[in-house]
């Protein structure tokens, strides 16, 4: 099946985003015809000829056919994986030059809020909210492309040092009240009195957090639940965030972990959304030296479950080297 | 006494933001737009605290923060760089260079700026 799918050229192309003739599939056919050649040739040569001369020759010919064949796909591969890299590097710089544009919004827009309000009346106040939240939107879809080509360019960088992760889990709780409560939905969470401290870097771990956390609420429909779970097992934090929400349907379970997908049952829950988060959520907590897992059922829930080494076990001994 | 501070920073609409709402919060604030100027006025003046752009007209950040801890009279005023760079080199340079914070202005409000100014000047 797989066989048949790769010999789809045209759909191959389309899914990689590149011509036909520069598709895995297309260069494999290519090799495949040199060698039949190859083959019938050297046949058809060793059978009539018998001289060491046109053998000689016959098997230059044949190097060079192979060299420049061999050649030319090499240089496809390189220009496929150059304009890959452009793209990225591209989606890196436009990002960072909107950065300092939105951070000029975002102030002012802040600065008219808090201290030059007075005389503003309520519907100008509520219409620079509506500038401030959806500016800061903005920003948050900015750092996380920003985020997306540093995993791509292998750029992500981690800080690693001792951090309280319960601590982390409450406040991201006690932050996204305001949305819990504006959708109607039921934050409970439970930890242990004690814990240990988790090991590596807390402000991505708290990006995990917030964003599965938020996941949770968006597409859990009002009056649902969300319960929340931190525990250790074996040196490792395990947490647990379990929703009474809209489910990944069986046949996307796959492709949850993949860059800017969206359940076709999320994207028409909720309009909004980049498909980024868990993308990004995978690859922070792997290079954390955790694991990211979950189980769902459309229309009943979903349980989303992460690993993270404490800091007193092997596996952080093991990151600190 | 108001607490004095030199913001550095080239960017208009981000100076101004910030100037004004430090001032509003009842700072005395000095504003300079690129690093020419505020290495002047930093010599000229005296200041609580300087807030400090890396990337800047005629003189950067790194150079400014160098500047200022390698002058005896000036080493103890704090400097905190806010700034979009984010990578772990120049946070890296600009600790070893003795800055007190740094903060990225594309994560942070301008009530988190001020409250980590306040806490730096212990009010």
């Amino acid at each position: 099946m797989k066989f048949i799918n790769d010999l789809n050229l045209r759909k191959q192309a389309e899914n990689l985003g590149v011509k036909i003739w520069q598709t895995p599939g297309f260069l494999f056919i290519i090799l495949g015809l040199v060698a039949a050649i190859i083959m019938a040739a050297t046949y058809f040569i060793s059978k009539n000829y018998d001289s060491p001369q046109v053998l000689v020759i016959s098997e230059s010919i044949v190097a060079t056919v192979i060299l420049a064949v061999g050649s030319s796909i090499i240089n496809l591969f390189e220009q496929v994986a150059r304009i890959n890299k452009m793209k990225s590097e591209f989606v890196s710089v436009a990002s960072h030059q909107l950065r300092t544009p939105i951070s000029a919004i975002k102030w002012s827009a802040e600065l008219l809020l808090e201290k030059y309000n007075k005389g503003l009346s309520k519907k100008q106040i509520s219409d620079v909210k509506n500038i401030f939240d959806l500016v800061c939107k903005m920003n948050r879809l900015v750092s996380d492309l920003l985020d997306v080509t540093r995993i791509d360019q292998n750029r992500m960088i981690f800080r690693k040092k001792k951090f309280d992760f319960k601590k982390i889990v409450k406040e991201t709780i006690n932050e996204s009240s305001i949305l819990a409560e504006k959708r109607n939905i039921e934050v409970n969470a439970s930890f242990k009195k004690e814990m240990s401290l988790g090991f590596g870097d807390p402000d991505k771990i708290k990006l995990v957090v917030e964003n599965l956390l938020s996941n949770a609420i968006k597409y859990t429909p009002s009056g649902g639940k969300v319960d929340i779970r931190l525990f250790e097992k074996d040196h490792f934090f395990v947490f647990e965030i379990k929703d009474t929400g809209v489910g990944i349907p069986e046949e996307q379970l796959k492709r949850v972990f993949e860059k800017f997908f969206r359940s076709d049952n999320a994207a028409r829950y909720q309009t909004k959304g980049t498909g980024l988060g868990l993308y990004i959520a995978k690859n922070i907590i792997e290079q954390s030296g955790g694991k990211i897992w979950f189980n769902s059922i459309e229309d009943i829930g979903s349980v989303f479950s992460f690993s993270l080494p404490c800091h007193n076990g092997k596996m952080a001994e093991i990151m600190k080297a | 006494m108001k607490k004095r501070i030199l913001i550095i920073e080239d960017e208009k609409a981000l100076r101004e933001t910030l100037e004004d709402y430090l001032r509003e919060d009842g700072f005395d604030v000095k504003i300079a737009m690129d690093g020419e100027i505020g290495m002047n006025l930093i010599k000229e003046e005296e200041f609580d605290l300087i807030v400090l752009d890396i990337i800047l007209p005629k003189k950067d950040g790194f150079k400014i923060l160098e500047e200022v801890k390698e002058d005896e009279k000036r080493k103890n005023i704090p400097v905190i760089i806010l700034t979009n760079l984010e990578s772990v080199e120049d946070i890296q340079k600009a600790f070893e260079r003795g800055v007190t914070n740094y903060l990225v202005k594309s994560d942070h409000s301008l009530i988190e700026v001020s409250e980590k100014i306040k806490k730096i000047l212990k009010i």
